[in-house]
């Protein structure tokens, strides 16, 4: 077993573009539990809000121009990190999912006014997230709600961008913040209960040993990433909290294609969906389902979306792989032969439409839209199963139906087009917050 | 006699800078005219660019290309059903889906007389016994034919008599060591053995150095080896280990390994190496490295996407291919040993990301909030 500390007692070990087996390497897993546990008491003795506090601190912090953590935000893409750092947001989410108070993260409370019972949530212990390499942050939102939730939280990063999570828990650490009573905490608070580590895909010793560790196992990835750490031997009772991949789509009804001015309102929604996050959240669309016997037809819809998609998309820096492009100038090519194809110079987005096509279309990523027309938004319910996330839906009347139906076979949120990339709770079916405490009662 | 007729009658490699640009120009223009003539689907393709098939080409990077995938999703042809002489299929590493290619007696023949004007300059006129790395092919449709076994079948031109070292047992390749020394020994003159690489090293190379045995390639003898370096980069193997390898196993005091570039979609050209990865496109063909965001040729020393243009084919539009392969340009017409054109490396497949994430999450308020509020 080698297991490489890139976030220690000592700070970041590792340069953001750096090598993981480049940072001091640790065999004995049992010091590193140690010093998080030690991390996580004084973590325990903390209120929950100058936790948020410390949290708010370094996100207002990170958006000064100028500052060098904005800058890689900003390379990364990666602006809602600092917006979902701030107190509202995060009061919000430990409310809603705490029962209405975020406070039974630091005392009993009484389960209701007036009530003889007390409960409160105490934190379940050692949280190990495993992270992709391709979206390293998603490490920091659930490394952050482990940290309010009180948890000792040990990142296993992916090689890929090893060196990110470990620049941004370093970050975290440095953040200033002063409470109403004018004492000052430091982000130290926070990040003495976190540490960044790496083990090789082979160690097959370190990931047995990261899992067993584990009152909570945390997985973001694709399947086969995902089923190999599920896969992996566990203590009895430890929880699994799993953000596997998943697609989304959006639904147009015909009631929204009466005229252009509102076909164009829905297609700047769609495209603002698309852009976020550059397409690769799950909760992202990929396919545009959009009903027949409205006054504009799919086919002019789609080109209504590709106008849209094109004024916005390059204000917005693309992330792409030379493989991705590849299969974008693929569709292109088909498309141009068989349907219709709109693209933007470059591979910056993309919009496909072809009058044959039906069902879930395999995503391409890279901005980029397939258009399929449908006699009925319900027929759409037939396509869903767990593998779907997010149905942007654009419907009048029918949208509560449709999202009836859509819940039933599988959909988990069924937001207005224009939000299905706003971060709410519930989220792949759970609060993930809720998942990382105990409940108990007095 | 036509432009594309015309070129293929000239020698393989420039001798002079740009001594062979201007016909390929003119030939590519022929090729897309004919086939805006013959395949409806690539005329639409082809106007859709903005481009009028009938205008002279000045720039060759300004030819709009196809991404070679577009033979996995479409079946595009410019001949009718009645003159396929052959259907190719590519093998389907990435996408499970072969690229089919059908090829007309014309295609066929101007593959041909390519592939053997490249050979004969790799190998000199001369033709030679060639040992093949493979075991014999199983007789098969002589339609359908996996681009594996026609691939190595175009090769086979260069050779007085073939021979196959290898022998499949229970699906499984064994190399025969005595038959291969016995043949060699009754040869007595220089060979070429030509494989698969990952064929060359897993099952020959590993089993004779793993047995401590050397096999002796008479003085003069070539090694040709294809079709990729994806398993050999697993067991960390590269071109210099290989080549190393190859050095002492067959003894060969002056090494001549040639690592042969090549696609099912342009038959007939090939890009050998010059034992150091470093190939030279020939007067038939042009290569061009493409930025994979904006598209855009890049200049040597850059890598970016593979695009490949050559006017051969008659049954099926494959003029201007991009690649899923990554490479650069070394040089173009800096001249070396006396030839000149672009000289490239191939860098290997495109990689994309294979592990997604769940979304990235998001607040509420991140549509309401202007960047210029956050610095970014």
């Amino acid at each position: 077993m080698k297991i490489f500390v890139l976030f220690g007692r000592n700070g970041a070990q590792i340069k953001p573009g750096g090598e993981p087996e480049s940072s001091p390497a640790e065999v004995d897993l049992d010091q590193l539990l140690n010093e998080l546990r030690a991390g996580q008491q004084r973590l325990r003795a903390a209120s929950v809000d100058d936790l948020i506090g410390l949290c708010d601190a370094a996100g207002q912090e990170w958006a000064q121009p100028r500052n060098e953590v904005a800058r890689m935000v900003g390379s990364l893409n990666a602006g809602f990190l600092l917006l979902w750092l701030r107190r509202e947001n995060l009061e919000a989410a430990l409310t809603q999912a705490l029962r209405g108070d975020r406070c039974v993260l630091d005392a009993f409370l009484r389960q209701a006014p007036g009530s003889k019972r007390w409960h409160r949530a105490q934190p379940r212990g050692l949280l190990v997230h495993w992270v992709a390499g391709n979206v390293p942050l998603l490490g920091m939102i659930s490394v952050i709600q482990g940290l309010l939730t009180k948890n000792a939280n040990l990142v296993k990063v992916s090689r890929q961008n090893a060196g990110i999570l470990p620049y941004f828990l370093q970050a975290l650490s440095n953040a200033r913040f002063r409470r109403p009573d004018g004492e000052e905490v430091t982000g130290t608070l926070l990040t003495d209960a976190a540490r960044a580590i790496y083990a090789d895909q082979e160690d097959g010793e370190a990931a047995t040993a990261l899992s067993t560790a584990a009152d909570v196992r945390i997985a973001w990835g694709g399947r086969e990433a995902v089923e190999a750490i599920m896969n992996l031997p566990r203590r009895f009772g430890t929880e699994d909290i799993v953000f596997g991949p998943k697609t989304s789509f959006v639904v147009v009804g015909a009631e929204k294609l009466g005229d252009e001015t509102s076909a164009r309102h829905v297609a700047s929604l769609v495209a603002r969906d698309t852009l976020a996050l550059g397409q690769r959240g799950c909760n992202s669309p990929h396919t545009v389902f959009v009903e027949r016997g409205g006054k504009l037809a799919p086919v002019d819809f789609a080109q209504l979306l590709a106008q849209e998609l094109g004024r916005a998309a390059p204000q917005t820096p693309q992330d792409l792989t030379p493989n991705e492009a590849f299969q974008i100038l693929g569709c292109r090519a088909e498309y141009d032969m068989r349907g219709e194809a709109w693209y933007g110079k470059g591979v910056s987005w993309s919009v496909f439409y072809s009058d044959e096509d039906r069902g879930l279309a395999t995503p391409c990523y890279g901005r980029t839209l397939f258009v399929r027309a449908v006699e009925d938004v319900f027929d759409v319910a037939k396509l869903c199963s767990v593998g779907t996330q997010t149905a942007g839906l654009s419907l009048d009347e029918r949208r509560l139906a449709l999202a009836e139906a859509l819940t039933a076979r599988g959909i988990e949120r069924c937001p207005e087009v224009g939000r299905m990339a706003l971060y709410d709770a519930p989220w792949d079916g759970m609060y993930p917050i809720d998942r990382m405490v105990r409940w108990v009662s007095a | 006699m036509g432009a594309i007729d015309e070129l293929l009658h000239q020698p393989p490699y420039a001798t002079q800078p740009g001594q062979y640009g201007g016909l390929l120009r003119a030939a590519v223009r022929e090729a897309i005219s004919y086939h805006c003539e013959h395949c409806p689907v690539f005329e639409r393709w082809y106007v859709k660019q903005g481009l009028d098939p009938e205008a002279e080409i000045q720039d060759l990077g300004q030819v709009p290309f196809l991404p070679v995938s577009i033979f996995k999703r479409m079946d595009l042809k410019s001949v009718g059903e009645e003159d396929v002489v052959r259907v190719l299929k590519s093998s389907a590493t990435s996408s499970q889906i072969p690229s089919r290619v059908v090829l007309d007696r014309v295609t066929r023949d101007r593959q041909m007389r390519c592939l053997g004007a490249l050979l004969s300059a790799l190998m000199g006129p001369a033709r030679r016994p060639f040992i093949v790395l493979d075991a014999a092919p199983a007789p098969g449709s002589s339609l359908e034919l996996s681009a594996r076994v026609a691939g190595m079948r175009g090769y086979l031109m260069m050779a007085t008599e073939t021979h196959y070292a290898l022998e499949a047992r229970a699906g499984e390749l064994h190399l025969d060591v005595g038959k291969l020394e016995s043949i060699l020994a009754a040869l007595q003159e220089p060979v070429c053995l030509i494989g698969y690489t990952y064929v060359l090293h897993q099952h020959v190379l590993t089993p004779l150095a793993r047995a401590g045995r050397r096999v002796r390639l008479p003085g003069g003898s070539m090694v040709m080896h294809f079709g990729g370096w994806k398993r050999l980069e697993r067991r960390s193997v590269d071109r210099a280990k290989l080549n190393a390898e190859v050095a002492e196993v067959f003894e060969m005091a002056e090494p001549c390994v040639r690592d042969v570039y090549g696609f099912t979609e342009h038959l007939g050209i090939i890009y050998p190496d010059d034992g150091q990865g470093v190939r030279l496109a020939p007067a038939y063909a042009e290569v061009i490295v493409r930025d994979p965001v904006t598209l855009k040729p890049l200049p040597p020393g850059v890598p970016g996407l593979l695009e490949f243009i050559t006017p051969l084919p008659t049954s099926y539009p494959g003029i201007a291919l991009l690649l899923d392969d990554m490479g650069q340009i070394i040089s173009r017409d800096e001249g070396k040993d006396g030839l000149y054109g672009a000289r490239f490396e191939v860098l290997g497949r495109a990689l994309g990301t294979d592990i997604r994430g769940c979304g990235d999450t998001l607040p509420e308020q991140i549509y309401h909030v202007q960047a210029s509020q956050t610095g970014l």
